[in-house]
């Protein structure tokens, strides 16, 4: 067999893989009620709006280095993005927000007041695949242990 | 007092050995102890890399630059079907058992494999690491393996539909841009090392 043959041989099975992911991807978006992207925000046990990923787009991205491991976490403060969302007059300083994953089963319970605090940088970093984690520098959320990975819903009370 | 000796047991017959146990493909005679080591000491470099290099770039699949690099060197300094597999299998035993990883030990395992294991078929495929095309495309496919792996368990775990949506095209073609750069640099390394004579050392080392 000629190196060129060989050389379409992998390209196809690259091009391939990557059919069948973003196909079975697209065939799992379809089956899905929310819209693509979106990760649910509810306030009082109600669905108010789904945070979709172009609206994120828009925010204005800040970083921090965390103390454990010193790496860069970049993203979007969670308060920016309940601000797309809701009024935030309405909340009192005691409401609580929970940031939950269910594949992680975890969740983090944080207070408006501490999200609202500009030097606990509550925010959402965007993982290597893709998904939204909530970082802090804040005392509720000190150790990455308490991070969470693979945000799904946000819930406001 | 004479002493009574024991009637000697007659000899049990000396069976023949199977052939096919005495030519059976160990690892210790497929890879020499010098090669074992070689892809042994490229395992533990891989796992070092990803621990002590530090990119300021948040861009997933970034880590393939030097991964896929170590691995092609590897794959080319022991030029036999099965060492990079070989590297990545014990990096990924290293790996998981350092902790290392998001999603624990099994994911780590998988995906430090898979990248082994899909960079030995590729090269299977096309063969001389040491052209670029070749070692750039070698690279995007072993990185391609650890992507998919993510992706199957990040698909079986149930991780957030949307945003492994929104990243999933965009992160594909980063893990093969960032694959393909590393199998590039590893094949620019060979060259470097078969310019400065190593293969020749080596040769004689074997």
């Amino acid at each position: 067999m000629k190196q060129r043959t060989r050389v379409f041989i992998a390209v196809g099975v690259i091009v391939l893989l990557s059919g069948l992911v973003l196909g079975v991807d697209l065939l799992r978006r379809h089956n899905t009620e929310l819209p693509p992207g979106s990760v649910p925000i509810y306030q009082n046990g109600r669905i108010i709006a789904s945070s979709v990923p172009e609206d994120l787009a828009s925010l204005e991205k800040v970083s921090f280095v965390d103390d454990e491991e010193g790496k860069t976490q970049e993203g979007w403060l969670l308060r920016d993005v309940l601000a797309l969302y809701l009024s935030l007059d309405g909340l009192g300083a005691e409401t609580l927000i929970t940031v939950s994953s269910s594949s992680r089963e975890k969740s983090a319970d944080l207070t408006w007041a501490a999200v609202n605090d500009p030097g606990n940088m509550v925010m959402f970093d965007l993982s290597g695949r893709g998904t939204l984690k909530l970082v802090s520098r804040s005392e509720v959320l000190a150790t990455r242990d308490e991070w969470v990975q693979d945000v799904d819903r946000i819930e406001v009370r | 007092m004479d002493k009574q000796r024991s009637p000697r047991l007659p000899r049990s017959p000396r069976l023949p050995r199977s052939p096919r146990l005495s030519r059976s493909p160990r690892l210790s005679s497929y890879f020499s102890t010098f090669e074992l080591i070689l892809l042994t000491l490229f395992s533990a470099l891989i796992v070092v890399a990803k621990i002590a290099l530090r990119f300021p770039i948040q861009t997933p699949g970034h880590s393939g630059l030097f991964w896929m690099a170590i691995v092609v060197v590897a794959a080319g300094v022991v030029p036999k079907r099965g060492a990079a597999g070989l590297v990545g299998i014990s990096s990924g035993i290293l790996a998981a058992f350092l902790g290392m990883g998001d999603f624990g030990a099994l994911n780590t395992f998988l995906s430090y494999t898979m990248v082994g294991v899909v960079t030995d078929l590729a090269l299977w495929l096309l063969q001389n690491p040491e052209n670029l095309v070749v070692a750039g495309l070698v690279g995007a496919m072993g990185h391609m393996g650890k992507y998919l792996v993510k992706w199957m368990l990040g698909a079986v775990t149930g991780a957030p539909l949307g945003f492994v949506a929104l990243g999933l095209a965009w992160s594909l073609v980063t893990y093969l841009v960032f694959g393909a750069l590393g199998g590039v640099l590893g094949g620019l390394t060979l060259r470097a090392l078969r310019k400065a004579g190593f293969f020749t050392y080596l040769a004689e080392r074997r």
